[in-house]
């Protein structure tokens, strides 16, 4: 580990050490209490965040699965599964805040539209991608079978989305997540805050479940080595 | 040693599986006793008494399109567990043809198997739950033909994936069920439009979106599948 790679990682920690606290301050102290929906709307600062992170985490690991593909180096692999595993942190957030917000709002726990079901078909086919690892007789194996799923996954939650949003066409916009400018200006700055804490954690986790990933490939190489 | 073409290596793929086929039967006799069973399930569970109430045309897509779903699933899974079985997915990966020609002959006997797979599935599932298709035939198998398509384009890409780390039907279903959602939304609303005596036009989009998907995993597969059989 070089030492500019340490010392990022020292910086990443240190900032998401003070912007959590902030994105608590900022969601629950700043921005004032949503005047229809009451104190439930809070959640919004922190489920729309992590659904920003869910989908950054699917671009890294589409862009790390077709480096790896094309170049073979474990490197890239150890970083595909770094963001398969915080994707799947970020998703699960993002499916357990939804229902706990839209039962208030809403009057149901789920219903049909276009982002509740991509994202739930994006967690079980993370999940499935995950196993597909697991279940694999060796790590290249593994690893090149999972790229082949991730590529195809980032291809079809973004089907999914579009054809949901199809079925319900008759459906009215509930919830624009897009439309920052209505928002309150004091709501706006909690939004950011949390949406900065929340990017530098999921830098963060990655970052450190790539290390550990890396560490497990060497020690398992050299485990291979000693057995040759 | 002569240079097979992408065509034929493809039709003699297809060819190899189909005669397999045609002397065992091993898939497509568990693939229809597994869907008539959910056919009749589905008509013991909900098309009983309270189903009474539900107009025929509004139930049968959808349980038509999950018998589909289901038995794709259980179809290509075995048709994947026979190459596993005798370890001869390595040996056409060792074969001198272009690996996507492998994926495309698999695809084709897969869908060809499929096909006579709703040959049997269409009319049972429309005489158990007494539906009404006004004559609408050929539509209804250009609706199929397109929606099996695109199943059996990301189903055959799964079904080597799973098979490659020796798991069947289970993991099989996780994987292509979900990401089939676009498909069977396609196929019911279709489907549905069909029964309900609606033209086609009216589901146009629905169908460009099943030609968009099956085209575009189809692709997806065609790239990567060398990478799924690699040693």
């Amino acid at each position: 580990m070089d030492r500019t790679a340490s010392r990022l990682d020292g910086l990443l920690l240190v900032s998401t050490i003070v912007a959590i606290p902030a994105a608590l301050w900022a969601a629950f102290l700043h921005a004032p209490t949503e005047q229809t929906m009451g104190a439930v709307q809070r959640i919004f600062y922190f489920h729309v965040p992590a659904a920003v992170m869910a989908y950054l985490s699917v671009a890294v690991l589409l862009g790390s699965s077709i480096v790896y593909l094309s170049k073979r180096d474990l490197a890239w692999d150890d970083l595909s599964r770094a963001a398969t595993e915080v994707c799947l942190l970020f998703c699960t957030l993002v499916l357990i805040t939804g229902p706990i917000w839209a039962k208030p709002a809403w009057g149901t726990w789920w219903t049909w539209e276009a982002r509740l079901i991509s994202t739930l078909v994006l967690e079980i086919l993370l999940i499935a991608a995950l196993m597909v690892r697991r279940y694999a007789d060796n790590r290249d194996l593994g690893a090149r079978l999972a790229a082949v799923l991730a590529i195809t996954i980032a291809a079809d939650v973004y089907v999914v989305h579009k054809a949901v949003e199809w079925w319900r066409g008759m459906h009215p916009e509930v919830f624009k997540a897009g439309q920052g400018n209505s928002l309150e200006p004091k709501m706006l700055t909690a939004l950011y805050v949390c949406m900065a804490a929340m990017t530098v954690l999921c830098i963060l986790l990655i970052r450190l479940r790539y290390r550990t990933a890396r560490i497990e490939t060497r020690t398992e190489a050299l485990r291979l080595k000693q057995l040759d | 040693m002569k240079r097979v073409g992408f065509v034929r290596a493809a039709w003699l793929v297809a060819r190899k599986d189909l005669q397999l086929e045609w002397r065992t039967f091993d898939v497509l006799s568990s693939s229809v006793v597994f869907s008539v069973v959910v056919l009749l399930v589905f008509q013991f569970a909900i098309g009983g008494g309270a189903a009474r109430q539900i107009a025929s045309e509004a139930l049968v897509p959808g349980v038509l399109w999950l018998a589909i779903g289901f038995s794709s699933v259980v179809g290509i899974a075995r048709s994947m567990d026979a190459e596993r079985r005798g370890d001869t997915l390595g040996g056409l990966f060792r074969a001198p043809i272009d690996r996507g020609a492998i994926y495309v002959g698999k695809l084709l006997a897969n869908a060809i198997k499929l096909a006579l797979l709703e040959v049997i599935l269409v009319p049972l599932a429309i005489v158990l739950f007494n539906a009404d298709l006004g004559g609408a035939w050929i539509e209804l198998i250009f609706v199929l033909a397109l929606c099996s398509f695109g199943l059996c384009a990301l189903g055959t890409l799964f079904g080597a994936i799973v098979s490659r780390v020796g798991r069947g039907e289970a993991l099989l279903s996780t994987l292509l069920l979900p990401a089939a959602t676009p498909l069977l939304l396609a196929g019911v609303t279709a489907t549905g439009a069909l029964f309900r005596g609606d033209t086609l036009a009216s589901v146009g989009r629905w169908l460009g979106l099943a030609a968009g998907f099956g085209l575009l995993f189809f692709f997806v597969a065609l790239a990567t599948f060398e990478f799924v059989l690699e040693e």
